[in-house]
C-alpha cells in the first residue's frame, strides 16, 4: 500500500483562548477528491489555512509526502505541492487576469516552470485559462471581474501553480446550478490529471456528487468519515446539521435541506 | 508597453473602469492620437538620453550643467525609491539613509585614495549591506508602520552620525581630491548612473522579482499563497534601491566635496526622494524620471520665486495626487490619451464605462 | 544616586508620561476608528501651541485656559478637515498609503503655515508659575509641570468618561473592534468618524498647548513628538487607551533615566530605536503582549 499523500496528526488550533480545531487527525490518499463539510464555524477554513502555511497551528502535525511540514509557510508549502484557494476571491486587482495566472505559472511547484518567461508562459496561461472559461477575460483587469469569474481566477491561479494537493474553499458558493456543474467538471479532470483535491464546501449536493471520500466537521473537531453515502446516514452527522432526531427523514432529503442552510450561509473562522 | 497589461492603480484607489477601458481597446480600435502618443513614447527616452549626452557640446553654462548633475542624481534616487516603492508597494519613508551612507561611503574612499568608481562601487554597497540590515527586521510591518520604521531608522542614524567625530561629527566632512575638478565628469558618470538606473528598472519590471513584487503590493498573502516568498523579494528590491540610491548620493558627495549629516540624512531627502515618483507616477518606469527631472529643475525656481512656500506647495501638490491622479503624472497623461481616443472612435458619444471626467472610479469594485 | 533623587526622578516621569499620553490618545483615536494614522499630528501639536501662546502673549489668557479653549476649537478644525478632505479617502480595514501620504501633505501644509505666520524664531511660553517650584519634603516639582499634569488628566478621564458612557463612545468602540458590523448594527459609520477625527485633532491641539507649556516651540515643533507618539501607540498596541498609558509611561521612563547616562544629543535616537525595537519585538504592542499573557493563564486555569 503506498504511503497516504497527506496525514494530519491531532491538529490543534487556539486563537486567545478559542479552540477552532481540537485534536484532528485524517489521512488523504493519492488522486481522490475528498469534501471537507460541517455547519458553520466548525474550523474548515482553518484547517486549510494550516495545510497551506498560511497559518501555524498551536499543536499536531502535517505530514505530506512522508515529509513534516507543520508550520511551514505558504510560499514553501506552495513548493511542496500544497495550493488553496480563497473562500473570498483575492484577485491581484491591478492586475490582468492572464498575470494572475502567470504568477502562479512562475512561482509554483517545480523548478522548471520558474525559467519560462515570455510568449511561452503566456501561452500556458491561455491553456490555463480555457479549462476553467475565462479565455474572454485574458486581458481583463481582474478587478473588474464579477465574483463569479474571480472564483474562477482564484481556480486558475491555484491549478497554474501544479499543486499535488489542492485545496478548494467553497469555489461553487454563489453560483447557478449549470456554473456548479462545470466547476465540479472541472475538477474532475483535475483529479483526472493526477492532482489529489480536498474540497471544502456548503452545497451538500455538491460535495456528494463529486467527492470519493468525506470528512465531518463541527466545534473543531473531525465528527465523522467515509462515503459520502455512509457520511449522511451518520446519526451524528445529521444531529449536527440539523440538530433533530436520529433516523428521521431520507439521507437525500436532509442532505437537501441542509445543502439550502448551509450554501446560504457565510464562511466561518 | 511590458508584459504587464493591467493599469497600475496606486495608493490603493482602484482605477477599475478607467482600466477596463483601456484593456478592452486591445490593439485595436485605437485612434491616430493614442498610436501616435504610444510611437513618441517610446522614442522619446532614448531622443532626450541622446539630447542630453549631446548637450555640453553646444556649450551651456556651468550653472546649467550643474542643475542637471543634481536633477540626474535626484533621477537615479527616484527610480530606486520606486523600485520598493512602486513595484513593491513598501513605501519607505527613509531613503535619505541609503543616500548618507553611500555619500560618507564615498568621502571617506576618496580621501583614502581610492579612485573615484571604486568609491562609488563602495558606496553603492555599503547601502546594499545597510538595505539587509534594515529590512530584515521592519519588512515584518506591512503599510504605515512600515513607514514609520523607515522614518524611525533614518533618523537615528542621522542622529548617530552628528556624534560620530571620526567622520566630523554635525561639522561635516571635507572630500580632498586630488586633481583637477572636471565638472563634465561628473555630469556623465551622473547621466550614465541615471541611465543604468532607468535600464535595471525595466529589467526588474520585465523579470520575475517584477511580478513577485507586483504580487506582493496588491495582496502579499495571496502572492504567498501561490508560491511567491514575499520577504525574499522585498529584500532583493530594497538592495537594488539602497545601491542605486548610495551611489547617487556618493557622486553628489565626490561633486560637491563635503558632507554633512544634516545634508545627507535630512528627512526633507527622504521625503524629495518620495515625492518624486509620487508626482511623476509611482509604479510606472517613467513616472519617476518625470517627477525628478521636474522637481530637479523646478525646485530651485520655487525656492527662488516663492521661497517660503516650498512646503506648501508641494504638501498640497500631493493632497492634490493623493485625492484626484494617484497615478501622477503619467497617469493623467494616459486619461488624456484616452479620452481623445474615446472621441476619435465614437464621434462624441459617452464611453459606457459609467465614469465622471476625472476618471473616479463609482462603486469600485470592494472586497 | 540618593532615594530622594530616584523619587523625584520617577515623578518627573510620571508627570511627562500624563502629557505623553494626552498627546498620543488623538492618535489612538482616529487610528482606531479609521485605520488612519494621522501623520499631520504634528502640524496640530504646533498649531495647538501657537494657539495656546497667542491667546496668552495677545489676550493675557492664561495658558491652561487656552488649553481649554483649544479642545473645541481644534475639534471644529478636526471636523471641517474631515469634511473636505478627509472623507475623500478610499475606506479601508487597513491603513491605506492614500491615508498616510494625504495626511503627510497636510503636515506639510500646516508647517509651512506655521513658518508663513510666525517665522522660525523659537517661541515659549513664560509665566510665574513656569520657574516656581512646589517642595514636599525631599520631592521637588515645578509647578507647571504638575498644573499641565493634571490638564491632561483631566482631559483623558474625561475621555474614559466619554467613551464608556456616551453614545459616541460606544459607537467608537464598535467600530474599532470591527468597522461592518458597527455599520450592521446601525452606527453612523461616516458621523462616527468625523467626530472622531474631531476628537483626535482637538487632542493634538490641546495636548500641543500643553507641551508649549514646558517647552520651547517653533513651527516644526510636531517632528520628535510625533515619533514619541508613534512609539507610545505601536508600545501601547495601535488600538488600546490603556496601552497607550502604557506606552507613555514606559517612553516617559526611559527618557526620563537616560538623561542621566546618555548625552543630550543622543535623546531623539532613543524614541527612533525604541519604535523600532517595539515594531520588529512587539508587533501587538503592550496591549497584545498583555492579551496573550491573559490567554495563556486562562487556559492553565
Amino acid at each position: 500500500m503506498p504511503p497516504p499523500l497527506l496525514r494530519v496528526e491531532r491538529l490543534t488550533k487556539t486563537f486567545a483562548g478559542l479552540a477552532a480545531l481540537q485534536d484532528v487527525s485524517f489521512e488523504l490518499e493519492r488522486g481522490g477528491i475528498y469534501g471537507l463539510i460541517g455547519p458553520n464555524g466548525a474550523g474548515k477554513t482553518t484547517l486549510l489555512a494550516i495545510l497551506a502555511g498560511a497559518l501555524r497551528p498551536t499543536a499536531g502535525r502535517v505530514v505530506f509526502e512522508e515529509r513534516d511540514l507543520t508550520g511551514m509557510p505558504a510560499f514553501a508549502a506552495v513548493r511542496h505541492g500544497i495550493v488553496r484557494t480563497h473562500q473570498v476571491p483575492r484577485p491581484f486587482r491591478t492586475l490582468s487576469v492572464l498575470d494572475n495566472v502567470e504568477v502562479g505559472i512562475r512561482f509554483g511547484r517545480g523548478k522548471a516552470a520558474a525559467e519560462e518567461a515570455g510568449p511561452a508562459a503566456g501561452s500556458a496561461a491561455m491553456r490555463i485559462l480555457e479549462r476553467v472559461g475565462l479565455t474572454h477575460h485574458a486581458r481583463a483587469v481582474a478587478g473588474t471581474l464579477s465574483v463569479g469569474d474571480q472564483k474562477r481566477l482564484e481556480l486558475a491561479r491555484a491549478i497554474a501553480a501544479r499543486p499535488s494537493l489542492l485545496l478548494c474553499d467553497e469555489v461553487c458558493s454563489g453560483l447557478t446550478a449549470p456554473e456548479t456543474e462545470s466547476v465540479l467538471r472541472l475538477l474532475r479532470e483535475i483529479r483526472q490529471a493526477g492532482t489529489t483535491i480536498l474540497y471544502v464546501e456548503h452545497d451538500l449536493k455538491a460535495i456528494m456528487a463529486v467527492c470519493d471520500r468525506v470528512i465531518v466537521m463541527d466545534h473543531g473537531q473531525k465528527l465523522a468519515e467515509g462515503t459520502p453515502a455512509e457520511v449522511q446516514r451518520d446519526p451524528a452527522v445529521v444531529e449536527a446539521y440539523i440538530g433533530g432526531e436520529v433516523g428521521k427523514g431520507d439521507p437525500a432529503g436532509t442532505a437537501g435541506a441542509a445543502g439550502a442552510g448551509g450554501a446560504a450561509g457565510t464562511g466561518e473562522a | 508597453m511590458g508584459r504587464l497589461e493591467g493599469e497600475e492603480a496606486p495608493l490603493g484607489m482602484t482605477a477599475a473602469p478607467a482600466a477596463a477601458a483601456t484593456a478592452e481597446d486591445g490593439g485595436g480600435g485605437r485612434s491616430r492620437s493614442s498610436r501616435a502618443a504610444a510611437a513618441a513614447a517610446r522614442i522619446s527616452p532614448w531622443l532626450l538620453g541622446a539630447a542630453l549626452a549631446a548637450l555640453p557640446l553646444i556649450g551651456p553654462g556651468p550653472n546649467l550643467i550643474r542643475l542637471l548633475f543634481v536633477t540626474l542624481v535626484w533621477v537615479t534616487a527616484s527610480v530606486a525609491w520606486n523600485l520598493l516603492g512602486g513595484f513593491g508597494g513598501q513605501v519607505s519613508f527613509g531613503f535619505a539613509v541609503f543616500y548618507g551612507l553611500g555619500a560618507y561611503a564615498a568621502a571617506v574612499a576618496l580621501n583614502a585614495g581610492l579612485d573615484p568608481v571604486s568609491s562609488c562601487l563602495l558606496a553603492a554597497g555599503v547601502a546594499t549591506v545597510a538595505s539587509l540590515a534594515i529590512g530584515l527586521p521592519t519588512f515584518r510591518l506591512k503599510g504605515p508602520y512600515f513607514a514609520i520604521a523607515t522614518i524611525g531608522v533614518s533618523e537615528a542614524v542621522r542622529v548617530v552620525m552628528t556624534n560620530v567625530s571620526a567622520t566630523g561629527g554635525a561639522s561635516g566632512y571635507r572630500v580632498m581630491e586630488r586633481g583637477a575638478f572636471h565638472q563634465l565628469q561628473h555630469f556623465y558618470s551622473a547621466l550614465g548612473l541615471a541611465a543604468g538606473a532607468v535600464a535595471i528598472s525595466v529589467l526588474v519590471r520585465r523579470s520575475r522579482l517584477g511580478l513577485a513584487l507586483v504580487a506582493v503590493r496588491e495582496d502579499e498573502d495571496a502572492a504567498a499563497d501561490l508560491g511567491v516568498n514575499p520577504l525574499r523579494a522585498k529584500l532583493l528590491a530594497h538592495a537594488i534601491a539602497a545601491a542605486l540610491t548610495g551611489a547617487a548620493g556618493g557622486l553628489h558627495a565626490r561633486y560637491a566635496a563635503y558632507v554633512n549629516p544634516q545634508g545627507e540624512f535630512a528627512f526633507a531627502i527622504s521625503v524629495a526622494i518620495l515625492l518624486m515618483p509620487i508626482i511623476g507616477g509611482v509604479g510606472t518606469i517613467w513616472g519617476p524620471v518625470i517627477g525628478a527631472c521636474i522637481y530637479g529643475l523646478v525646485h530651485d525656481e520655487i525656492i527662488a520665486a516663492f521661497p517660503q512656500l516650498h512646503l506648501l506647495i508641494y504638501g498640497s501638490l500631493l493632497i492634490v495626487i493623493v485625492l484626484f491622479e494617484p497615478a501622477g503624472i503619467v497617469g493623467l497623461l494616459r486619461r488624456l490619451v484616452r479620452a481623445g481616443d474615446r472621441r476619435g472612435r465614437q464621434g462624441g458619444r459617452g464611453g459606457q464605462e459609467g465614469q465622471d471626467g476625472r476618471g473616479r472610479a463609482h462603486a469600485a469594485a470592494a472586497p | 544616586m540618593s532615594g530622594a533623587d530616584f523619587l523625584n526622578l520617577v515623578i518627573a516621569a510620571l508627570l511627562l508620561a500624563g502629557v505623553y499620553a494626552a498627546m498620543a490618545v488623538g492618535m489612538t483615536v482616529i487610528y482606531g476608528v479609521m485605520k488612519i494614522v494621522n501623520l499631520a499630528h504634528a502640524g496640530f501639536l504646533m498649531l495647538g501651541a501657537y494657539f495656546v501662546y497667542e491667546l496668552y502673549e495677545r489676550g493675557g489668557v492664561d495658558p491652561l485656559l487656552g488649553v481649554v479653549l483649544a479642545f473645541p476649537v481644534f475639534f471644529l478644525l478636526g471636523v471641517g478637515l474631515h469634511r473636505t478632505l478627509i472623507r475623500r479617502l478610499p475606506v479601508s480595514d487597513q491603513p491605506t498609503l492614500a491615508s498616510l501620504l494625504l495626511l503627510f501633505g497636510l503636515w506639510l501644509v500646516l508647517q509651512n503655515l506655521g513658518y508663513l505666520i510666525w517665522g522660525n524664531a523659537d517661541r515659549a511660553i513664560l509665566t510665574p508659575r513656569t520657574l516656581s517650584v512646589l517642595r514636599l519634603g525631599p520631592i521637588t516639582i515645578p509647578t507647571v509641570r504638575l498644573v499641565v499634569f493634571a490638564g491632561a488628566a483631566a482631559a483623558l478621564a474625561a475621555l474614559e468618561l466619554v467613551l464608556h458612557r456616551t453614545w459616541f463612545g460606544r459607537a467608537v468602540r464598535a467600530l474599532m473592534q470591527n468597522r461592518d458590523a458597527g455599520r450592521l448594527v446601525g452606527v453612523d459609520v461616516e458621523g462616527t468618524a468625523r467626530v472622531a477625527f474631531g476628537v483626535g485633532i482637538a487632542f493634538a491641539g490641546a495636548a500641543g498647548g500643553m507641551l508649549a507649556m514646558l517647552y520651547s516651540f517653533s513651527p516644526d515643533f510636531g517632528s520628535p513628538f510625533l515619533l514619541r507618539a508613534f512609539v507610545i501607540i505601536v508600545l501601547g498596541g495601535l488600538e488600546s487607551f490603556a496601552g497607550v498609558a502604557a506606552g507613555a509611561l514606559v517612553l516617559a521612563l526611559l527618557e526620563t533615566f537616560s538623561i542621566q547616562v546618555l548625552p543630550a544629543s543622543y535623546q531623539p535616537a532613543i524614541a527612533f530605536s525604541l519604535l523600532v525595537v517595539a515594531l520588529a519585538v512587539l508587533p501587538g504592542g503592550l496591549a497584545g503582549l498583555w492579551a496573550g499573557l491573559r490567554a495563556k493563564r486562562r487556559r492553565w486555569a
